[in-house]
C-alpha cells in the first residue's frame, strides 16, 4: 500500500511538471506574487503624504507647531492655502491627502484665556493615508497644547512636578505590541501571500482527479494506485503537500528576507500551521475533483469558494463587525482558522497550545474532504475499469 | 458599411449565444456579477468595526478607576471584559477573546487627588490594524477628557468660575474633520470601489476565457472573416461586453449605492462618461490578455489570481508614491489606477473629470494602447490558425 501510494506521488509530481495548468500556477505564481506584493510595500511604512498648512495665526506659535509636523513620519507639508475653499480644491483633487489650520490670532488669544481650535482635515476616502495623518498630527498637536499648558501653569509659579500632574493627570502608557510602527510589509504580505497559496491549492487540487479523463489517464492510475481510490487520493495529496512545502521554503527562506531586509519568516511554528492549511486545502479541492467531472466547473467553484476567502477571513476587516450570516459562512472556509492562528503564532510568537482549536478546526476540513473524495473516486475508478474491460 | 454593421451585429448575437450556451462563462459574466456584488457587499454592511472588546485589570478598584472603566465602556468602539490580574488580562488577549488589555494599578486615585501624575497601561493588539488603532484613539481621547475634567475641578478650586474654569481645562483644543468618510469606516473606504472591482475582474476574466476558448476551438480565423478584418471581430465581440457591463455600472452605481447606504456627492454625468471609458478600455485589455492562453481552463485559472494584485498596486489600498519605481510604472499600465483616482474623486469627495483632466487623457491612452495590442494579439492568432497552403 505504502510503495503504491510513493508511485502514485511520483507520478503526480511528474505530472505537476509537464502541464500548465499545474507548474503555473503551483511553481511560477506563488515566488512571482510574492516579489509582488512585497515590492508593493517595500517602504514599509506611507512616508512624506502632502499635506497643505492654512496659517491665518501667522504667528512663531504656529510656525513652531508647523515645523513639528513636518518632522513627523507621514506629514510632508507642500502647499500653503489662504482659504478653506482652496483647501478642499486641492483636497478634492489629490493634490494634498490632509490639511491643517491655525486661526487667526491663535497666540492671543491662548495668552487670554480664549480656548483655540486647531482643524485638521483629512481626506478618508483614502483610509490608510487619513490614519497615519491624523494620528502623527494629533501626536504633535496634543504634545504642543500640553507644553502650552504647562507653561501657563508654571507662570503662576506652580512647580513643575505640580504643573505636569495637572496638565497630564493620568499619563496613558500606551503600547501596540507586535507590529508597533503598523509596517504594512510586516503585516500584510504574509497575508496575502497566504491568501494566494490557499487560492492556488484549492484550483489546482480541484483538477487532480478529474484531469485524468483529460489526459486518458485514468486507467494508467488505476495501474498505479492498484486500483484503490484511498492510495490514489492520498499519494496525489502527498505530491501537493510536498509542493506547498517547496514554496513555503523558497517563500519564507529566500525571497521575504530578500526584500523585508532580512526578515524571518520561517518558524516551525508556522511551518505546522502552513502545513495544515495546505492539508485542508488539499481536501477541499480533492473533494471538489472527485465531485466535478467538468474542469471548467471545477475550476469555477474553486474561483468561487478562495476568491472571497481574504475577505471573510478577518485579515484586514474583524469579523465580529460582519452580519452573523457572514461570519457563520466564514467558517467554511481554512483560511479563517488559518489567519487566527497566523496572528497568535506568527505576529504573538505564542506556542501552538494557543491555536489548538484553529488547527482541530482546519483538520476538520482534511476529516470531512479526503473520505468523501476517496468514496467518489472509487466509483470512478471502477466505473474506468468496467467501461475498459 | 451595412455589411460591416451586419456582421458586427452577427458576432454579437454569435457572442450572446456563446456565453448562454458556455457555463463557465454564464457563470462569470452573467451570475457572478450580481451574487459578488450582494454578497461582498454585506461583509461591510455596518462599515465600522464597534465593541472591540479590551480586558480591563483594575488593581486600584477605587471611585475614580471604576469611574474610567465606566466611561470607557460606554464609548461605542469598547467593550470592557473584566479581568482578575495583569495575567489574566495578558492571557484574554492571547487566547484571542480581547484585542488589548488596559491596566490600572494601585494607587492611581490617590495620586491624582494629591496632584501627582498617574500611570495607566493600554497594550493594543496591533498584528490586527483597524480594532488596534480604534482602540488607541478611543481610550486615548478618554484620557485626555478625564485629565480636562481633573483640570476643571482645580481651577474652580482656584476659584475660578465654571466658563473660566472650562477654559482654562483645554486651552487648546484638536478639531478633526474626516472629509468624504465621516466615520472613518473600512466598508465607507472599501465599498465603492469593492463594486468597481467585481465589474472589473468579471469581466476580464470572462473575455479573456471567451477570446482563449475561440483560441482552442481555432476559430479565431473564422470570427475575423465573419468580422470583415481584425477591427470588426473586435467591434462585434466588444459591442456585448460593452453593454452588458455598461449595464451593470448602471445598476451598481444606483441599486447597490442605495442598498449599502453610500453617498455619492458627485455628477452621474460625469461618471457615467467616466465608467464608459474604464469599460472601453478593459475590453481590448481583456482580448489581449486572452490571446496569451491556450485554453479557457488556463485563462480562468490564472485570471483568478490577478483581483488582489491589480487591487493592491491601484494606488487606493496603499499610495502610489509609496510604491517603488518599477511598480509605479506598472500600475500606471491597469486602466484602474487613473480609475479610481477619479472615480473616488467624484463619488466621494464630488469632484469632476475636469479636476482629473490628466488621469482622464491617462485612461485614453491606456486605451489606445490595449486596443493596439488587442489587434495585434488577434492578428498574430489569426495567422496562426490559418490553413496551410502549398
Amino acid at each position: 500500500m505504502i510503495r503504491s501510494i510513493l508511485k502514485v506521488a511520483l507520478r503526480e509530481w511528474k505530472r505537476i511538471l509537464t502541464f500548465p495548468v499545474y507548474y503555473l500556477a503551483m511553481l511560477v505564481l506563488p515566488p512571482v506574487l510574492c516579489l509582488l506584493y512585497a515590492g508593493i510595500y517595500n517602504k514599509h511604512f506611507a512616508e512624506d503624504l502632502p499635506v497643505a498648512i492654512w496659517d491665518e495665526a501667522n504667528s512663531p506659535l504656529s510656525r513652531q507647531f508647523t515645523f513639528m509636523l513636518e518632522q513627523t513620519e507621514s506629514i510632508h507639508i507642500t502647499q500653503q492655502v489662504q482659504s478653506e475653499g482652496e483647501l478642499q480644491a486641492m483636497l478634492r483633487n489629490g493634490k494634498v491627502m490632509g490639511a491643517i489650520h491655525f486661526p487667526r490670532r491663535m497666540d492671543e488669544q491662548i495668552k487670554s484665556r480664549q480656548p483655540v481650535y486647531i482643524t485638521i482635515y483629512t481626506n478618508v476616502s483614502y483610509l490608510v493615508p487619513a490614519k497615519l495623518l491624523y494620528k502623527d498630527a494629533a501626536q504633535v498637536l496634543l504634545t504642543a497644547a500640553a507644553g502650552v499648558q504647562l507653561q501657563k501653569l508654571m507662570k503662576t509659579g506652580m512647580p513643575a512636578g505640580k504643573a505636569m500632574a495637572l496638565v497630564m493627570p493620568v499619563q496613558l502608557q500606551s503600547f501596540t505590541l507586535y507590529n508597533p510602527r503598523y509596517d504594512y510589509q510586516q503585516y500584510l504580505v504574509p497575508g496575502v501571500i497566504a491568501v494566494a497559496m490557499q487560492m492556488m491549492m484549492i484550483m489546482v487540487v480541484a483538477l487532480a482527479l478529474n484531469y485524468e479523463h483529460k489526459t486518458h489517464s485514468l486507467g494508467e492510475l488505476y495501474e498505479v494506485c492498484n486500483g484503490s481510490a484511498s492510495n490514489a487520493v492520498i499519494g496525489k495529496s502527498l505530491a501537493y503537500l510536498s509542493v506547498a512545502w517547496v514554496d513555503y521554503i523558497m517563500i519564507t527562506l529566500v525571497i521575504y528576507p530578500l526584500f523585508a531586509a532580512g526578515a524571518q519568516l520561517f518558524s516551525w511554528g508556522l511551518f505546522t500551521i502552513f502545513t495544515l492549511l495546505m492539508l485542508a486545502c488539499i481536501s477541499v479541492g480533492m473533494m471538489v475533483s472527485a465531485i466535478f467531472k467538468d474542469l471548467l466547473l471545477a475550476c469555477d467553484v474553486g474561483i468561487f469558494y478562495t476568491s472571497p476567502a481574504f475577505v471573510f477571513s478577518g485579515f484586514t476587516f474583524p469579523r465580529w463587525g460582519m452580519p452573523w450570516y457572514d461570519q457563520y459562512y466564514a467558517m467554511i472556509m481554512p483560511l479563517t482558522p488559518f489567519v487566527d492562528a497566523f496572528f497568535k503564532v506568527y505576529f504573538m510568537d505564542l506556542p501552538l497550545r494557543y491555536v489548538r482549536l484553529e488547527m482541530a478546526h482546519m483538520l476538520l476540513f482534511a476529516v470531512i474532504g479526503l473520505p468523501v473524495a476517496m468514496l467518489l473516486f472509487q466509483r470512478t475508478l471502477q466505473q474506468s475499469t468496467l467501461q475498459h474491460a | 458599411m451595412p455589411d460591416r454593421k451586419n456582421s458586427i451585429a452577427q458576432l454579437f448575437l454569435r457572442e450572446v449565444k456563446l456565453v448562454a450556451g458556455n457555463h463557465s462563462l454564464f457563470l462569470t459574466l452573467l451570475l457572478a456579477p450580481l451574487f459578488y456584488v450582494f454578497f461582498y457587499g454585506t461583509i461591510y454592511s455596518y462599515k465600522v468595526e464597534e465593541k472591540v472588546v479590551l480586558a480591563v485589570a483594575d488593581d486600584d478598584r477605587s471611585e475614580m478607576s471604576r469611574m474610567f472603566v465606566e466611561q470607557m465602556n460606554n464609548m461605542q468602539v469598547v467593550a470592557v471584559m473584566r479581568a482578575s490580574s495583569l495575567e489574566d488580562a495578558q492571557e484574554r488577549m492571547y487566547r484571542g477573546e480581547a484585542q488589548g488589555y488596559f491596566y490600572i494599578p494601585k494607587g492611581m486615585q490617590s495620586k491624582v487627588l494629591s496632584l501627582q501624575q498617574a500611570d495607566v497601561v493600554l497594550a493594543v493588539n496591533g498584528a490586527r490594524f483597524l480594532p488596534s488603532s480604534e482602540l488607541t484613539g478611543a481610550i486615548t481621547q478618554l484620557g485626555l477628557t478625564i485629565g480636562a475634567g481633573v483640570r476643571l475641578q482645580y481651577q474652580e478650586k482656584m476659584g475660578l468660575n465654571s466658563t473660566m474654569a472650562l477654559q482654562e481645562a483645554m486651552p487648546v483644543n484638536i478639531d478633526y474633520r474626516p472629509l468624504y468618510n465621516p466615520q472613518a469606516s473600512y466598508g465607507g473606504f472599501l465599498l465603492p470601489v469593492l463594486l468597481v472591482l467585481i465589474l472589473q475582474q468579471t469581466l476580464l476574466l470572462g473575455l479573456s476565457g471567451s477570446i482563449a476558448l475561440e483560441r482552442e476551438n481555432h476559430e479565431i480565423g473564422r470570427l475575423v472573416k465573419m468580422g470583415g478584418g481584425l477591427s470588426g471581430m473586435l467591434y462585434g465581440k466588444a459591442a456585448f461586453y460593452l453593454l452588458l457591463y455598461l449595464a451593470y455600472a448602471a445598476f451598481f452605481m444606483t441599486v447597490n449605492y442605495q442598498v449599502l447606504h453610500l453617498p455619492f456627492r458627485g455628477s452621474y454625468r460625469d461618471l457615467a462618461v467616466l465608467l464608459f471609458l474604464f469599460i472601453l478600455t478593459l475590453i481590448p485589455m481583456a482580448v489581449w490578455i486572452g490571446t496569451l492562453f491556450k485554453s479557457q481552463l488556463l485563462a480562468a485559472q490564472l485570471m483568478a489570481f490577478s483581483t488582489y494584485p491589480f487591487f493592491l498596486i491601484c494606488g487606493y489600498a496603499w499610495p502610489f508614491e509609496s510604491m517603488p519605481l518599477a511598480l509605479q510604472g506598472l500600475s500606471s499600465l491597469l486602466p484602474l489606477t487613473p480609475f479610481v483616482k477619479v472615480y473616488t474623486s467624484i463619488v466621494q469627495t464630488g469632484g469632476t473629470l475636469r479636476d482629473h483632466a490628466g488621469s482622464v487623457v491617462h485612461l485614453l491612452l491606456l486605451w489606445v494602447f490595449y486596443l493596439l495590442l488587442a489587434l495585434w494579439g488577434l492578428k498574430r492568432l489569426n495567422k496562426k490558425q490559418q490553413p496551410l497552403s502549398l
